[in-house]
């Protein structure tokens, strides 16, 4: 019972604060609010009893992506907190359009897929198990992300001290 | 994953008694650490520290919370007033969090987390969010300053922290803190894994923004950084919050590295014993921070992230090399903590090195006043 009342609780708290992403009229408020909404995800993974990939949505997202963003935004706006400004263009309405569309297709895939477990009946899943996929099955793949993140960063540095060298 | 035995059996009634009486805890240590520092410090620098109010100024934290509620909460007129006024929550949230997996003694926390050392680093990744929202939101240009610096050294900082943890984690095989500890009864991870010990107390130091990483907090650059604008109870709540967070990292580090509850003698002497272990080593950590600052001078921002790209983060993968052949191969156990020493004892040696070298800025000291000599 408690758990229901807890999943109801995130789920308002996740659909409201993605709400808010769209709606809020300050950039800042924005992220803030999508800061809110990933931290909510990474609860609703632990109703999934998937603890890790509760901390790992907690640590990329909550702690890098949205902090990155809010840098971000501090480095390249103006030094005040509460300017408001309307964000809507005349691209709205299409705007509008690609959402519906991209959630019809999301619902519909995840309506029509058969799922491999239900989700009322799930099984924790023990670290150990997860680094011999990773690191064993998955090996190869796994170095090969890494050294395509490596030289993403690599390139961004040096994209980013063009300047210096001009 | 509970306790033994919930306090009148019920789960979430249990959970809260617990945290009640951990935060309980952590309000007065923070007050006396705040004395604590003040009187320290003041030794440090040969005066007496806060001596008027209680026998031996011990009230004087309880003055100043007094004081500090009293005053007016002022907001500035160009703030963004949620961010502004909800950045200091947002700042203690993730303390608090973190202080549910902390073991204080045998079987003795709020909850036993099977991933605990995963758990306090994600949640501590969230502690940037109160201070950039600070930044942000009051509406001034040294707040905002503030905030970028911390937000950069504490996401560079992070890395070698996490990473330094790792390393201890792979040794122990475990991330449940409950059983690091055990497994630390005979010998503190401290001892063979120095160098991890050595990256985590520098991280850490720069994750609080103690000196010599207190940039955003520079008084003397940026008067005060992310906190410039605030006042009254809000200040105090970024205050509690750093004091707060000083003490969750030590026990952590205390838990991790040092021990905990389990050495020397924990299992046999008690809980009594193992409490007084646990905070004896927290102490012990915060008195090494305070050290530090009345000791060492702030670096420059270039310098600090230089040092953690340049230099923490490439050690501290090589540790996690070193360990992985070492566990995979079966080594053994003193040769891993030998090497490890060797490790630090070059690491530190090349950075002290490094530090007391002849600047080259020296040269150009005092120079306007022949400048002949302005040109080397």
């Amino acid at each position: 019972m408690a758990v229901e009342v807890l999943w109801w609780l995130f789920a308002i708290l996740i659909v409201g604060t993605a709400l808010g992403v769209v709606v809020s009229r300050s950039v800042i408020h924005a992220a803030i609010f999508l800061l809110v909404a990933l931290a909510g995800i990474a609860g609703m993974y632990v109703f999934l009893t998937v603890e890790f990939l509760a901390l790992v949505q907690l640590l990329i997202y909550g702690g890098a992506v949205a902090v990155l963003v809010l840098l971000a935004l501090m480095l390249t706006r103006q030094a005040t907190g509460g300017e408001r400004i309307s964000l809507n263009g005349p691209q709205a309405p299409f705007a509008a359009i690609a959402a519906i569309g991209l959630a019809a297709i999301l619902v519909a895939s995840a309506v029509v897929t058969t799922w491999p477990r239900l989700v009322d009946d799930p099984d924790a899943v023990p670290l150990g198990r997860i680094s011999e996929v990773l690191f064993e099955d998955f090996g190869a793949t796994f170095i090969l992300v890494s050294i395509l993140l490596l030289v993403a960063v690599v390139g961004a540095i040096i994209l980013a001290r063009q300047e210096d060298a001009e | 994953m509970d306790f033994a035995d919930p306090f009148f059996g019920i789960s979430w009634l249990d959970a809260l008694i617990r945290l009640v009486i951990v935060v309980g805890v952590m309000t007065l240590v923070v007050m006396y650490l705040i004395y604590g520092e003040r009187k320290l410090l003041g030794r440090f620098q040969q005066r007496k520290g806060p001596s008027y109010t209680g026998p031996a100024g011990l009230f004087q934290s309880f003055a100043d919370a007094i004081k500090l509620v009293g005053k007016e909460d002022l907001r500035p007129r160009n703030a963004d007033r949620w961010v502004f006024e909800f950045a200091p929550f947002a700042a203690f949230i993730p303390v608090f969090v973190i202080l549910v997996t902390l073991p204080f003694a045998q079987d003795w926390g709020v909850r036993n987390l099977g991933l605990g050392l995963f758990f306090v680093f994600a949640v501590l990744g969230l502690n940037i969010v109160g201070i950039l929202m600070a930044g942000l939101g009051s509406g001034n240009k040294y707040a905002l300053l503030g905030g970028v610096r911390a937000a950069a050294q504490m996401i560079s900082y992070e890395i070698p922290l996490v990473i330094s943890l790792l390393a201890v984690a792979m040794v122990a095989g475990t991330l449940n803190l409950n059983e690091i500890v055990l497994l630390q009864e005979n010998r503190p991870f401290v001892l063979i894994q120095p160098l991890a010990f050595v990256i985590f107390f520098t991280a850490m130091l720069s994750e609080l923004h103690r000196a010599p990483f207190d940039i955003p907090v520079a008084e003397s650059e940026i008067s005060g950084g992310y906190f410039i604008e605030y006042s009254g109870i809000r200040w105090s709540m970024f205050q509690l919050t750093e004091y707060a967070a000083l003490w969750a990292f030590s026990i952590f580090g205390a838990v991790v590295f040092l021990g905990g509850w389990a050495f020397p003698f924990g299992l046999e002497w008690g809980w009594g014993w193992q409490l007084f272990l646990t905070i004896f080593k927290s102490f012990f950590l915060i008195f090494l921070v305070m050290w530090m600052r009345a000791t060492v001078p702030r670096l420059r921002i270039d310098q600090l992230m230089n040092f953690c790209w340049k230099v923490l983060i490439e050690v501290s993968f090589l540790l996690i090399i070193v360990n992985g052949f070492f566990l995979y191969y079966g080594w053994s156990e003193t040769i891993l903590g030998l090497v490890n020493w060797a490790g630090a004892i070059v690491f530190i040696g090349l950075v002290y090195s490094r530090g007391i070298r002849r600047s080259r800025a020296r040269e150009y000291v005092g120079t306007y006043r022949n400048p002949e000599a302005a040109t080397p």
